[in-house]
């Protein structure tokens, strides 16, 4: 019965601060990581470009929630314990870093090399070309894949329930089990998934219908 | 006193792919000389005028710029400033308005005050017939023509000693053509050296101190523009000229 679920509401969405904490802390971190993985491929040597692209590419291989049980039961076994939560950011974080390094990493190299040329001829060093041509473009052209994303992500944490972090959806389990009704607590959440990826959704689709108007969703000759 | 030759190219070749796109190309320009460059698509112009500023390195050869061998300069942006580039393509910075675009290299180059550069890129703006309404407008917001006419003010206002124009009309609609080149002319009777290459016969015929034919790597013939275009020697270049009086409905008589 709808009218008895309506009293929990409010347990439910008390958990919607670790939803978000989680949310914002390991997608937070995941970009540190991606923007790190890829200026390291564009600006070092070869050598590196290999390795850290194949580090990319493991990460993004690996299932999100055996990321989050190998930090959680794995890494007591190296001597680091940690609560649930943090384990659940950094298991999140290490997969979703794998995604984010192909975002920041493409949008680079989709600057076009004609910008930089531009930049080139005007006498700049090939710091002062990137710093103030190719990495401010890059940067708007990551924005809308970088919004998609952070609502992937977002919809990612429900997977911290496993590993027993309260967040909103494990909050929405609790809630299903007493009443013993799983309908309306699911479908609540997700109307709360929803809220929120939406508008970021549309705005990922404004900014992205902005860029391609500005032309720099161009080539990248 | 200045030496008369600002530009001097010698033996200059390049190599892509294992093909030799330049081989060996001589010549020298003077100050205060438009040098045009005319030539069939794939003859080495667009390269020949990168190898000048290092956009693209050479294999072989020097290249003396104001008294300097550039290829021997381990900080080449230090003489790219001096030498404007103007591409086929405009190549207008997109984050930037037209007045950020032209700033840009009198700030992080020039280490100008901001104040200071934005007075002097409002000014080269001006010269090139950019009206004030447009300056704050991004590249994607302006015609191909204003584009154009943005990054030339974008070179000028570095104040070079050369400015390289690479096919600067070519991707422009026939009606836009005549604001650049007109630009252009203007920029050549206030004796700024430039190399243009360009199809432009009409304005070669107007603004050249001397038109070179370039074709497969080489210099053909060279000369003023009336010998080159209007009674070339070579073969080659006659039946290019040919073709292209057609196209431009130059009436020789």
């Amino acid at each position: 019965m709808w009218q008895n679920f309506v009293q929990y509401v409010p347990i439910i969405l008390s958990a919607l601060s670790n939803t978000l904490i989680l949310a914002f802390f390991s997608f937070g971190l995941a970009t540190v990581l991606g923007i790190v993985m890829a200026f390291a491929e564009v600006f070092t040597s070869k050598t590196i470009l290999i390795i850290v692209s194949w580090v990319a590419r493991v990460l993004r291989g690996v299932p999100l929630i055996l990321s989050i049980f190998l930090v959680f039961y794995g890494l007591p076994k190296l001597g680091l314990t940690l609560p649930p939560l943090y384990a659940a950011i950094l298991g999140i974080a290490i997969v979703d870093a794998g995604y984010q390094e192909q975002i920041f990493r493409g949008a680079i190299k989709a600057v076009s090399n004609r910008q930089l040329e531009a930049a080139y001829s005007l006498g700049l060093t090939r710091a002062s070309a990137f710093l103030y041509v190719v990495l401010p473009q890059a940067f708007r052209m990551a924005l809308p894949s970088w919004i998609n994303d952070f609502t992937i992500v977002l919809k990612d944490t429900s997977i911290a329930y496993a590993i027993g972090v309260v967040e909103m959806f494990t909050q929405a389990i609790h809630v299903a089990q007493v009443i013993m009704d799983y309908m309306w607590p699911l479908v609540f959440v997700a109307l709360i998934y929803l809220a929120i990826c939406y508008p970021l959704s549309m705005l990922s689709n404004y900014l992205h219908s902005k860029l391609k108007m500005m032309g720099m969703l161009g080539s990248g000759v | 006193m200045l030496k008369e030759e600002l530009l001097i190219v010698e033996d200059l070749w390049k190599f892509i792919d294992g093909k030799p796109v330049l081989k060996g190309i001589t010549f020298d320009v003077s100050r205060g000389e438009t040098k045009v460059i005319l030539g069939p698509s794939g003859a080495g112009k667009s390269t020949l005028l990168r190898c000048i500023n290092l956009l693209v390195v050479p294999d072989r050869g020097r290249i003396i710029f104001d008294g300097e061998d550039v290829l021997k300069r381990r900080d080449i942006h230090n003489v790219r400033s001096k030498m404007g580039f103007v591409f086929q393509h405009f190549n207008l910075f997109s984050h930037m308005t037209a007045l950020e675009n032209v700033m840009l290299g009198l700030v992080k180059v020039k280490k100008m005050p901001k104040h200071e550069a934005e007075k002097k890129a409002k000014e080269a703006l001006m010269a090139v017939g950019i009206a004030e309404e447009l300056w704050n407008r991004y590249p994607a917001q302006l015609s191909g023509g204003q584009q154009q006419r943005v990054a030339i003010a974008r070179a000028l206002a570095m104040e070079p000693k050369l400015i390289l124009f690479d096919e600067p009309t070519s991707a422009l609609d026939p009606e836009l053509i005549w604001e650049v080149l007109n630009v252009m002319e203007r920029l050549a009777k206030a004796k700024m050296t430039m190399i243009v290459v360009t199809h432009e016969i009409g304005f070669a015929m107007r603004v050249a101190s001397e038109v070179m034919f370039l074709d497969d790597g080489m210099i053909l013939e060279r000369g003023p523009p009336e010998q080159v275009i209007l009674n070339p020697c070579n073969e080659r270049v006659k039946r290019f000229m040919d073709r292209m009086k057609y196209v431009y409905s130059l009436d020789t008589g």
